[in-house]
């Protein structure tokens, strides 16, 4: 059959299709727990449902859905007693104008990096997101606002998003965590610096590679901090690449994080935030299966991943560096995965810092699912 | 539609367990067959077709509908000829003989897993005569 022919036969069934999809709901989730078991005395084990995630979508017609992630950290809140987390994670509205174009309004998630968008647990190696996924890019990052996403027709496999959202709160900035505490979340959010945020992928089958970025001010209102939108801008560039093949899984991520007018932020918080935050990863995976039993579809991932990042890369005058936050961080294990979308894992990680003080090993076992 | 089509291929519907089969010929020499199914994503349908040749290889895929903001990748040409000339025999499985996408891997195991479906229905079928 030519190709003509094929096309012919793809358009008469077109014609046989409903035009308009029914309105459906659809429910979903991940979720993980975890062992940890750090080194040292007096530090016993400690287990933990780390996250438990409800996705929940609804599609109206062809054009609007809805799609949201409600999430509830460490097992429970309760009153007077700190840690636990009821939060939402997404909740927006999609409206498919083209194959090319759907517009975006509600919570959503800046494409930076890899984990931000995809942290299902069997999506990643290693118990815990790497550690650069919450100390340098503020993982899981989210904030309201209104974008576009789809792919672009210079050439195949080349896809965009772009999102105007709230920006970051200065007062949160700290010299451990960086920019992390300066998300909003959708929580009564200070909308006084409308912030870009975006990202550009190329995918080919086994390849994946994006670059992305944030740019907006983190006055938040506090008018001591700047009065103009782009006041204390934060800027954030990073790219990132995923490659599989025959087994074989290569990742890595790379970003840096520009922090204007730390010294006044510091100033004013009485932080320690660095003027620059950067760093990044590698992470290589291999599935043992493929030699131990090369007819299962199950997996066996053993991978090594090393992780370097400053969150004090560069300091404002009149902060002092501490050379605690130059982490390297190096994780090895199993990840064990009967489906593609269940996982068992184990690894052991081994922190190092520039100081030689806050260093450590820790002992990890998790398990992982998502549907 | 013939004006669209042109004159040399022609499909006709036939219908196999209340599933549609199109059968493609050419003057009078039969080329193949196609059919269009349903598989869910992360949570929309996508409507794909697959066709076979005469002697039950796999000729081409297409997606017809993808709806889902994420995972599109799957109807790039780059992936979907990676099912060209697969038999029932083979084992289209994601990570083996179909490289996988990273970032699309919802997609892709739905699809392939559709896919596999479909290419078994239609060789049971042509082998045993309720499509020739």
């Amino acid at each position: 059959m030519s190709c003509r022919s094929l096309y012919v036969c793809a358009l008469l069934c077109l014609v046989a299709l409903p035009a308009v999809a029914q309105e459906s709901t659809t429910i979903g989730g991940y979720g993980e727990v975890h062992y940890t078991n750090r080194s040292g005395r007096n530090t016993p084990a400690e287990v933990n449902l780390r996250r438990f995630v409800v996705y929940l979508a609804h599609t109206f017609n062809d054009k609007l859905a809805f799609r949201s992630e409600l999430e509830v950290e460490d097992a429970k809140i309760e009153g007077g007693s700190a840690g636990g987390e009821v939060a939402m994670e997404q909740a927006f509205l999609d409206y498919r104008l083209s194959s090319r174009v759907t517009l975006r309004t509600g919570l959503v998630l800046p494409p930076v990096g890899i984990i931000n968008e995809v942290h299902e647990p069997p999506a990643f190696n290693g118990v815990d997101r790497p550690a650069f996924d919450h100390d340098v890019i503020p993982t899981t990052w989210r904030e309201l606002g209104v974008g576009i996403v789809g792919t672009l027709p210079l050439a195949e496999g080349l896809s965009y998003r772009l999102y105007l959202v709230n920006g970051l709160r200065a007062g949160g900035f700290s010299d451990a965590e960086g920019i992390r505490a300066g998300r909003q979340e959708g929580r009564e959010a200070s909308f006084a610096n409308p912030s870009l945020t975006g990202r550009l992928e190329w995918v080919r089958p086994g390849l994946r590679l994006g670059g992305s970025f944030w740019y907006g001010g983190t006055t938040a209102g506090d008018t001591l901090l700047g009065t103009e939108s782009f006041d204390a801008p934060v800027t954030v560039l990073s790219a990132d690449g995923r490659y599989e093949t025959s087994g074989l899984s290569l990742r890595g991520v790379v970003a840096t994080v520009g922090v204007g007018d730390a010294q006044q932020v510091n100033a004013l918080y009485g932080s320690a935030v660095g003027s620059r935050i950067s760093g990044g990863y590698l992470e290589g995976a291999y599935d043992l299966l493929r030699f131990m039993a090369p007819h299962t579809t199950q997996k066996l991932n053993a991978f090594v991943r090393h992780e370097r990042y400053d969150t004090q890369a560069e300091v404002p005058t009149g902060t002092t560096r501490n050379a605690e936050f130059a982490r390297r961080i190096t994780t090895l294990g199993l990840a064990y995965k009967p489906t593609w979308n269940t996982v068992f894992k184990g690894d052991y990680e081994v922190r190092r810092t520039a100081a030689g003080t806050a260093e450590g090993e820790t002992v990890r076992f998790g398990m992982g699912y998502q549907f | 539609m013939r004006r669209i089509f042109g004159a040399d291929a022609r499909a006709t519907p036939l219908v196999v367990n209340a599933d549609t089969v199109y059968r493609i010929v050419r003057t009078d020499s039969l080329l193949g067959f196609a059919v269009v199914r349903e598989v869910r994503g992360k949570d929309q349908p996508i409507t794909f077709l697959v066709a076979t040749d005469s002697t039950d290889r796999l000729k081409d895929i297409d997606i017809l509908v993808y709806r889902e903001p994420y995972g599109g990748e799957v109807a790039y040409d780059a992936w979907r000829r990676q099912f060209r000339g697969k038999s029932a025999d083979d084992k289209l499985e994601v990570g083996r003989d179909i490289r996988s996408i990273s970032g699309a891997t919802i997609s892709v195991n739905a699809v392939t897993l559709g896919v596999r479906r479909a290419l078994s229905d239609l060789t049971a079928w042509h082998r045993s005569g309720a499509i020739k």
